[in-house]
């Protein structure tokens, strides 16, 4: 029975008790990205090369991402990035090369928007159990 | 080494020297005669060195006539590493050929098989049956619909379908089956769901009293993949019609019982 892709995401309660979003399934969480960069400062030098060199290339490879390029005169540049649960990523991108640029783009493009936390399991799981839990009294 | 050394002092503090032939005649040694002129050989050498005594005279048995080629290809090769640090790190990645990256990917114990498809057929609803796999290092005891962080999985990227090879037991309600050390035709297929950054781990250095105090932060590439399906292992039939399936379901559990 599948689900259609664009079914909203739904909670799930994992084995530690944190409510964990069932997110993805195919569907892509970062909704939007909006480049920020000033036309004359030279710390957005490396983010206007990156708006000539690599950017059109990254629309071309997502499109399902909104990306906006925005001007902001007499300030540092920074990408923000908006998921799908109302979070916001902002990463201060000045005196940056293209390069490096690129992979922080890539690696918003990447994460889901969760609150970035030390990960308390590495397996979360809704059924810990498939044979049954053992306990000292279980008799086979 | 040593007689690279002695080689770049006496062309630096006394290039007049290397300017006639016959002068760096006399101050090589020769190769064959070791044995015979040893005390010749040596001879000459300290009367060159005898006018500037503040040189210091480095006796090396093992001179060869091609050792100046090997001291220019060690130049060659320090000029490189120089190089190297100056090359800022996003271009010094290594291009693996395709053959490579399924062999590594083999190695680690995981197949990219290719980008999900769009039917969305690979979600199922849970089955109560589980495997233990591993990926590199590291095992887990997964189950359909379970989400498992690993290490930064190099050759996928997000929303691409998987098939983990590793697989060392596979158990349902009423069976097990274990490998040695994997099961061999059993499957786990997964997705990735994302590559992330863990949370900061601040990496605090002190020794008291010594004036010692470093401070690195650190943060872990992280792969988190959704398992879809488990493969290689009969899987209880759930039947999901009204009450006359009561008896049916009975007599499959008997039956799953008895296989």
């Amino acid at each position: 029975m599948g689900q259609p892709i664009l079914s909203p995401f739904g909670r799930v309660v994992g084995q530690s008790g944190l409510t964990c979003f069932m997110a993805l399934r195919g569907v892509w969480q970062l909704n939007k990205l909006i480049v920020s960069y000033c036309d004359w400062g030279g710390s957005s030098r490396g983010i206007r090369a990156f708006m000539e060199s690599h950017l059109p290339a990254f629309k071309e490879k997502n499109p399902q991402l909104e990306v906006v390029t925005e001007l902001i005169r007499g300030q540092h540049p920074h990408l923000k990035g908006f998921y799908k649960n109302k979070n916001q990523r902002v990463i201060c991108v000045k005196n940056m090369d293209p390069e490096d640029i690129h992979l922080h783009a890539t690696r918003l493009r990447n994460a889901l928007g969760r609150k970035v936390v030390k990960l308390r399991t590495r397996h979360v799981t809704k059924h810990p159990s498939v044979q049954g839990t053992w306990t000292t009294s279980l008799e086979y | 080494m040593a007689s690279r050394r002695c080689l770049q002092t006496l062309t630096k503090t006394t290039p007049f020297l290397f300017r006639n032939l016959s002068s760096l005649r006399s101050l090589t040694i020769p190769p064959f005669h070791l044995a015979k002129a040893s005390s010749p050989v040596f001879t000459k050498p300290t009367s060159v060195f005898a006018q500037w005594p503040h040189l210091r005279y480095f006796s090396s048995d093992k001179q060869d006539d091609h050792s100046d080629e090997e001291d220019y290809s060690e130049e060659e090769d320090y000029e490189d590493d120089d190089d190297d640090d100056d090359v800022p790190v996003s271009s010094r990645k290594k291009v693996y050929t395709a053959e490579e990256k399924e062999a590594e990917a083999d190695a680690i114990g995981y197949r990219v098989v290719g980008p999900l498809p769009k039917d969305d057929d690979v979600f199922k609803p849970y089955e109560p049956v589980f495997a233990v796999v591993q990926i590199g290092s590291h095992q887990f005891k997964v189950s359909n619909r379970d989400s498992i962080f690993t290490e930064r999985l190099k050759f996928c990227e997000v929303n691409d379908k998987l098939i983990l090879n590793k697989v060392l037991l596979l158990g349902s309600a009423n069976q097990t089956i274990i490998g040695r050390p994997i099961v061999p035709d059993a499957a786990v297929h997964a997705v990735v769901e994302e590559h992330a950054l863990d949370a900061k781990v601040i990496i605090f250095k002190k020794k008291r009293r010594k004036n010692y105090r470093r401070t690195k932060g650190h943060r872990q590439e992280l792969t988190k993949l959704r398992i879809t399906d488990i493969q290689g292992i009969e899987k209880p039939q759930v039947v999901l019609t009204e009450k006359p399936s009561k008896p049916a379901k009975k007599e499959q559990e008997k039956v799953a019982a008895s296989a």
